[in-house]
């Protein structure tokens, strides 16, 4: 493999009872690239997430990063080597505050996780850090608020804070604008282009004028196959792509 | 006479039939579970009680009706059926929309008030009835002679089995049934009339273990604890089949009846325990269960926004404080003896609550840290001569590892799997107990020296071992205070209130899981430790099923997942007890009764409640501040 790669998956395969919703799935993603991926729905892209990151076992195939078989290890212990993903639908701690959220984060970098015996105010010490992620996503003033109580939008900066605490090698994003409103999305875009500064970001993403203005390369996935992949000129132009994904979207 | 590997052919086969029989119940019943649980999401506690009920209405109708057994056959399925029809209409169908763990609690009440309303009317004895006529007698088939009856219960059986499965794979409301299981939500969007299927499955249901009843009838007595034991065992059955496929129960019945028969002769020692230790293997190998379907929804988010108390600490001190106080001037008022024992059980369920309110697991089987460390304690203290701090420690250290290992197998299972598998490794623990010399069986260990706290205090006035438990009470709450606010207590309320969401963090959420259940069963240890030394007694009630029933209770009437909640429901169930110990089976019912009430009206409990109402008044009042804004508890509230 090329000392460019940083995530590469051969042969991935997952079959639900019989139905294979990923089928022999190919994909490398450069170092310090915004890889898109992108397809109609029940591509099987979220599926292929949940494959990269160990959420599902795998039916067949392997998957590398930098160089490291992963494919056997726990969803936890792949978070921890610096591949981290967040999810479709918003996931945050519902019942904690927005610094609580990614302070729960910044914990996890701290070892200190199993310390039962002293007093959470250890943990203090990350707060200055968490409040500057709040801010940078533009939740300052939401600060102690309950994310669960957050609107969706919201929700979903709140997760990419949560996120880049664990200044992950690799981010894995799915569909981080989908049911946003325009303003959101284009605070959203511009934070993603500050935050990809020494990372690897893998998106899946509808808005293809989101996908035309980040992304360095882009698969293109149906019915859990690759169709094609490219750049974003070298995509649309190909005929199937056309017809099988970009007919009814004006691109 | 014929042998088989040095077995007599006679006693092999004799037991295989044996076997059979029970295989024959444990299938019907799974059976019914399985049913019940595809449709509804609900494991159905109240199966066991059904079963029996089946066998109180043959019974009735014979003695009061002058009905026999083959009216019986058909009036006890409808009886049965039709109550269970008339519960779920009124009660049940309203939990569905709540954690499905509720519906198991409700289901353990609605059971405790059934055996608990036969008890008091026909007491525990158990009633014969007799064989039809035309079944009596037997068949000598060489290697051995076979009761017919018996004969006819596993022909029934499987007949109604098979009967079941052509009914579900081959008709229309079969095929409604099927996609069902396979896929809730998706026919819940049909359009059809799926509260109708619902109740109808809940009654088919239960229906089964009503036939079931009527069967084992002439084989057991008639009896109202003949479900209990029973159901306990078919849960670890479901566990090992797992409820994907009802040829998949049946099969899973039959063969681990046949498995247990065999075990019978082959060595009687663990023919209680050997389905329990076949679950036990099944989940280290293949934790799904033999025909389970992999579970997929790791990847869900937003699952429910579990909440817990997490004030801070200055609030928490002043109620520990006012408690403290008060129970320290307590005994000048109030008989000592059923203060340390409120206390004991206080413990018992605050370590429980640990469990349940910041971890999300609700365990079924928390009797058998309480218990076994009541054995350790009183039998270290009597024959080893231990002082108390050191029993205590032994039986703590004890519960510890035991709760390593059941706890180590449980959470390789959620939700209403976690609750079965715990029950059922308790029970298995019980049987342990009650088979091992040093627990003296029924009789228990008695006179249990209180000795010298560190070889200096004298413990035995009752007062000063009052404050000596107060001391211990006092131990445990800011043991688990401090649990809760450390950094580990953080990860926790982040798996709970989001698991996949912490996994994706990096946190091995079974890790964090597997140390709350060690801590839990630790501290449930220190509680019967505890209690045997202030009682000066160690009994099979403090390893038995119910006693593990009862500390759920305390958590639910007090207020899971607040830390106040369990003190006072311990508080509320220990003077109940004492107040109806006269009535006899009243006890069963009114906790049946309390059980069926909090789960559906009162779920928050008497602490929530309160809390709720006082953050309800801040908010009208307009002082609410963040922190104080999360004293809603709930198991779970539906997403919204
Ligand atoms: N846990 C699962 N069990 C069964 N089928 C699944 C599961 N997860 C996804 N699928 C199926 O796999 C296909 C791909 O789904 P998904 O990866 O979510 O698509 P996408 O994210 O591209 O919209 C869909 O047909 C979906 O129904
Ligand atoms: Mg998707």
């Amino acid at each position: 493999m090329s000392a460019g790669i940083v995530l590469q998956a051969k042969g991935l395969t997952k079959e639900f009872r019989g139905f294979k919703a990923v089928d022999d799935v190919d994909l490398s993603v450069e170092r310090g690239s915004i890889h898109a991926l992108i397809g109609p729905n029940g591509a099987g892209k979220t599926t292929c997430f949940n494959l990269l990151t160990r959420f599902l076992p795998l039916t067949r195939g392997s998957i590398l990063f930098n160089g490291r078989d992963i494919s056997a290890l726990s969803a936890a212990h792949v978070a921890r080597l610096g591949l981290v993903r967040s999810f479709q639908i918003s996931s945050t701690f519902p019942q904690l505050s927005c610094i609580e959220n990614v302070a729960i984060a910044l914990q996890a970098r701290g070892g200190n996780s199993f310390n039962f015996w002293s007093s959470e105010r250890r943990l203090d010490g990350d707060l200055p850090r968490a409040r500057e992620l709040v801010d940078m996503v533009g939740l300052g003033a939401f600060a102690d608020v309950a994310a669960g109580d957050l609107p969706y939008g919201r929700k979903r900066a709140l997760e990419i804070a949560t996120t880049l605490a664990l200044e992950p090698e690799v981010m894995l994003l799915d569909e981080p604008m989908a049911g946003m409103a325009h303003g959101d999305i284009d605070q959203i875009v511009a934070l993603i282009q500050k935050i990809r500064v020494g990372r690897t970001i893998l998106m899946v993403e509808h808005n293809l004028h989101v996908v035309a203005e980040l992304s360095d390369r882009i698969t293109v996935l149906t019915r859990g196959q690759v169709l094609v992949e490219g750049s974003y000129q070298e995509i649309s132009r190909h005929p199937a792509v056309i017809e099988a994904y970009m007919g009814g979207v004006d691109a | 006479m014929a042998t088989l590997f040095g077995i007599p052919l006679a006693a092999l086969s004799g037991q295989l039939l044996l076997g059979l029989i029970n295989g024959a119940f444990y299938a019907i019943l799974s059976l019914g579970l399985a049913l019940i649980f595809g449709m509804l999401n609900i494991i159905n506690f109240a199966h066991g009680a059904q079963f029996m009920m089946g066998a109180f209405v043959a019974w009735l109708s014979l003695t009061y009706l002058g009905l026999g057994y083959w009216w019986a056959l058909l009036l006890a399925p409808l009886v049965v059926g039709i109550v269970g029809i008339i519960i779920e209409r009124t009660m049940l169908c309203r939990l569905y929309k709540l954690d499905h763990l509720y519906g198991l609690l409700f289901t353990f009440g609605i059971s405790l008030l059934i055996e608990g309303f036969f008890r008091q009317l026909y007491g525990v004895s158990g009633m014969p009835y007799a064989v039809p006529e035309i079944l009596t007698g037997g068949l000598d088939l060489g290697i051995l002679y076979a009761p017919i009856y018996r004969l006819w219960v596993v022909a029934a059986s499987v007949v109604v089995c098979i009967g079941v499965w052509l009914a579900v794979d081959k008709t229309r409301l079969g095929a409604y049934l099927r996609a069902a299981t396979e896929n809730p939500t998706l026919v819940r969007t049909f359009g059809i009339n799926v509260p109708v299927l619902i109740t109808l499955t809940y009654g088919i249901g239960v229906a089964l273990a009503g036939f079931a009843g009527v069967l084992a009838a002439p084989i057991y007595s008639v009896n109202p604890l003949m479900g209990s034991n029973l159901i306990i065992v078919v849960f670890a059955v479901v566990v090992i089949g797992g409820m994907g496929s009802i040829l998949g129960s049946v099969v899973t019945g039959f063969g681990l009846g046949i498995l247990e028969g065999l075990t019978k002769v082959i060595y009687p020692e663990a023919s209680s325990t050997v389905i329990f230790l076949v679950m036990a293997f099944v989940l280290l190998v293949k934790p799904a269960g033999l025909f389970g379907k992999e579970t997929g929804g790791a990847a869900q988010a937003d699952n429910g926004h579990a909440r817990s108390e997490r004030g801070n600490l200055k609030t928490l001190g002043i109620p520990l404080a006012v408690l403290l106080a008060v129970f320290a001037v307590a005994p000048f008022a109030v008989y000592p003896i059923f203060l340390m024992k409120a206390l004991c059980f206080a413990m018992f369920a605050c370590a429980f609550n640990l469990m349940i309110g910041y971890g999300g697991l609700l365990s079924f089987g928390h009797a058998a840290f309480f218990g076994m460390a009541s054995y350790i304690s009183a039998y270290t203290a009597k024959q080893w001569g231990f002082n108390p701090e050191l029993s205590i420690l032994a039986a703590a250290l004890v519960s510890g590892g035991l709760g390593a290992a059941i706890g180590g197998l449980a959470i390789r299972r959620q939700g209403i799997y976690f609750s079965m598998i715990t029950l059922a490794l308790a029970q298995m623990v019980y049987f342990f107990c009650l088979q091992a010399p040093f627990t003296n069986g029924e009789d228990g260990i008695q006179s249990v020296p209180r000795g010298h706290l560190f070889g200096l205090i004298d413990l035995s006035s009752d007062m000063t071992m009052y404050y000596f438990v107060l001391a211990m009470f006092a131990l445990v709450y800011l043991a688990i205070v401090r649990i809760v606010h450390s950094p580990f207590g953080r990860v926790l309320s982040a798996v709970k209130g989001n698991e996949p969401r912490a996994v994706s963090l990096g946190y091995e959420a079974n890790r964090y899981k597997f140390m709350l259940f060690v801590f839990s069963a630790t501290l449930a240890g220190v509680a019967g430790a505890t209690k045997a030394l202030a009682l000066q007694l160690a009994s099979l009630t403090d390893v038995f099923w119910s006693m593990s029933g009862e500390v759920v209770l305390m958590s639910l009437i007090g207020g899971l997942g607040t830390l106040l909640g369990p003190v006072v429901g311990a508080f509320f169930i220990t003077g109940l007890q004492n107040y109806l110990a006269q009535f006899g089976a009243w006890v069963t019912i009114i906790q049946g009764l309390v059980f069926i009430i909090c789960v559906l009206v009162f779920r928050r409990g008497i602490v929530g409640e309160i809390q709720g109402w006082s953050s309800d008044l801040m908010k009208r009042s307009g002082k609410l501040n963040a922190g104080a804004s999360h004293g809603e508890s709930k198991l779970s509230t539906p997403p919204a």
